[in-house]
């Protein structure tokens, strides 16, 4: 276990940059998430950590060492790929114990560290087994069971469920979170998937062309993000992008909302807004913030209830989404099923801006911070 | 095929057109079996018996002798020790060569593909050039350079010349086989602690057994026919079983001995034949497999 510090690390090919500068550290122990659209630097960032690819400039110090320039295989770490990567000619046991042997473990060591891992994982039926004899989720636990096997200060994950179905992935997903828990290794994971982001990880680094745009606590990064690409890119459903005028009512600023009726909505930060009076902002709110009218809230502070019209429903079993239109912008809000809301029919909503957040229309900049 | 013509009654056009192919296809095969059957049947004939028969007509007993006479007692110039000397120089040339050369190409497929470097897509561009140089181009300049590095009229000089010019051709091979490997299984080695030849050695090499079929297969057909450079290249007693070939049928004393030069003729081509059946199921999947993947 040790702690990483990623400090300037820039990496360029030819003339495109594809990290700019990244600044990242992590205490021992802890699962940080790079996430972000494809192409925006986040395995080209694992390679780098690996030392599978080089860094035009910059530094990376695991555990207080500088292995800017030391070899994948002496910078201690495991990395477990999106392919499995799995020796196709080892068995299951051998692809575990490959990295020992390499490392002149003797056999005895071997043998009782390959049990070790097949019991953690419970794999132990298939250590005799080839990869092309086993499912997609086997081989995603032989996978992390070769780098659990050599104990490394610094464990990688590179994208490691996309391949698997939708089902499979929500198991192993709770899996790799109990084995965090259990072993308290450090864990640097790669996903595009914002789901697995927000529940795996203790800090998600959100990225884009680059550039880090975001590192936080998941619950920092979904209440608090730093701009438009973060906000709607963690969530989902998204969170709702209204463009609404900035009005002053009683030397307090508004936001002017068209419904089925025109409000203006409460800000919790007016002081943000009073230079804007008069031009037109983003708004951010998630859908779970517009919901029926909630008897316990309503006449709350910055609690509004107006009516929409209902263009589309989407029961999901829990919750049901109702889509409407708002200033023109198509935005999801999500109700309770019981609560009656036909396609095309007038109703009473809810919408709470506590937590709301607003941007600047033309820069995505947060304008509340 | 679809699960509705299962069970259907086959149209007399299907039925026609299934016994077109196979017309066509047997007159193919005929046609490409009858010389060596032509072959084998003259080599069983005595020499009366091939100046009054036909070409087809069978032998009226089995006579061996012009077969004991090709390996054993048939004049290759001024020498009469039949062409079994020759046979087994060109196993003295083919098999170095043939191991040398698909190590080679292992090796530079192995590179290429899966440690690129700066320029290693220019500098398989300019291997496979390679590929395409005819052997009477490279006649003169190789006579020059095995002179002059003391390997000339040598098996060893020969086995040099087929390494070469055989390096382009496995290194294709192995280059196209080894891209449909993705690049993670060498990353995950390289981080379990395994280098370049490890690697190369214990993941790599245990899943290339098809395309080595396919490799040895080609380089052992490729040398062991080949005529060229073996007649510019080799030394008396270095000649490869084809040029001695080519000598014992050129040489006669009175009647040309046509039993002896299809015997000899076989047996120079039984090593390839042979190396065909045996491998060549692979040989047929080994290519194809690195032309889908690939």
């Amino acid at each position: 276990m040790a702690n990483l510090v990623i400090d300037n690390v820039k990496k360029r090919y030819g003339t495109t940059e594809v990290l700019k500068g990244i600044n990242i550290a992590i205490e021992a122990g802890e699962f940080l998430i790079l996430v972000g659209p494809s192409g925006c630097g986040k395995s080209t960032l694992m390679n780098s950590i690996a030392g599978l690819e080089d860094v035009s400039e910059g530094r990376i110090l695991i555990a207080d060492n500088d292995v800017t320039y030391t070899s994948p295989k002496d910078r201690d770490i495991a990395m477990v790929f999106q392919s499995y990567a799995l020796y196709p000619n080892m068995t299951v046991a051998q692809n575990i114990s490959f990295g020992l042997e390499m490392r002149k473990v003797p056999k005895e060591e071997r043998d009782v560290e390959v049990q070790r891992v097949a019991e953690l994982l419970q794999i132990n039926h298939l250590l005799n087994r080839k990869p092309a004899q086993l499912s997609g989720g086997q081989r995603q636990r032989v996978a992390m069971g070769r780098a659990l096997a050599r104990r490394p200060q610094l464990y990688l994950f590179d994208e490691p469920l996309s391949n698997l179905d939708a089902k499979l992935r929500v198991e192993m997903r709770t899996e790799i979170k109990k084995l965090h828990q259990k072993l308290g290794t450090t864990i640097v994971y790669v996903t595009h998937d914002q789901i697995e982001a927000m529940t795996l990880a203790d800090r998600i680094a959100v990225m884009k062309d680059g550039e880090v745009q975001q590192l936080g606590t998941p619950q920092e990064i979904y209440d608090n993000p730093a701009n438009l690409f973060v906000a709607g890119f963690m969530g989902s459903p998204a969170m709702n992008f209204i463009p609404a005028k900035v009005v002053s009512q009683d030397g307090n600023p508004m936001l002017e909302l068209a419904t089925n009726s025109t409000v203006a909505l409460p800000f919790p930060k007016p002081e943000a807004l009073v230079n804007h009076i008069g031009q037109t902002v983003l708004l951010g709110l998630r859908p779970e913030m517009i919901t029926e009218p909630q008897p316990h809230k309503v006449g709350q502070d910055f609690v509004t209830t107006t009516d929409i019209k209902v263009e589309v429903t989407e029961p999901m079993g829990a919750d049901t989404m109702i889509i409407t239109r708002v200033n023109d912008a198509e935005i999801n809000c999500r109700s309770n099923p019981a609560y009656p809301a036909a396609p095309g029919s007038v109703i009473e909503m809810m919408f709470d801006t506590s937590k709301a957040v607003v941007f600047d229309q033309a820069t995505g900049h947060r304008l509340d911070k | 095929m679809s699960k509705a013509s299962i069970g259907r009654q086959t149209t007399w056009v299907e039925k026609a057109l299934r016994v077109a192919l196979y017309t066509v296809l047997i007159i193919m095969a005929t046609v490409y079996l009858m010389p060596f059957l032509v072959m084998l049947l003259t080599s069983l004939k005595d020499v009366e018996e091939i100046r009054t028969g036909t070409l087809l007509s069978l032998p009226s007993t089995l006579d061996l002798s012009a077969w004991s006479k090709a390996w054993g007692e048939a004049c290759t110039g001024n020498n009469c020790g039949g062409i079994s000397p020759y046979f087994l120089n060109s196993f003295q040339i083919v098999i170095p060569a043939v191991l040398i050369s698909t190590l080679l190409g292992a090796i530079n497929g192995y590179v290429i593909s899966l440690w690129k470097f700066r320029g290693s897509d220019l500098f398989f561009a300019a291997l496979l050039v390679g590929c395409f140089i005819p052997f009477q181009v490279i006649l003169l300049p190789m006579a020059r350079t095995l002179g002059w590095l003391g390997i000339a009229n040598t098996t060893t000089g020969l086995v040099f010349v087929h390494v070469v010019y055989g390096v382009a051709f496995t290194t294709l091979f192995f280059r196209n086989f080894y891209q449909a490997i993705p690049g993670e299984l060498v990353k995950a080695a390289r981080l379990d602690g395994a280098g370049f030849f490890t690697i190369f050695y214990r993941i790599i090499l245990p899943l290339s057994t098809p395309i080595i079929v396919v490799t040895v297969i080609w380089q052992f057909t490729q040398i062991w026919n080949d005529f060229l450079f073996g007649v510019a290249f080799s030394g008396f007693d270095t000649q490869p079983v084809t040029v001695a070939l080519n000598n014992l049928v050129n040489t006669s004393f009175g009647g040309k001995e046509y039993n002896v030069d299809m015997a000899a003729a076989i047996i120079a081509a039984l090593p390839t034949l042979a190396v065909y059946v045996l491998a060549g199921k692979y040989f047929v999947r080994g290519l194809t497999a690195g032309a889908v993947k690939g």
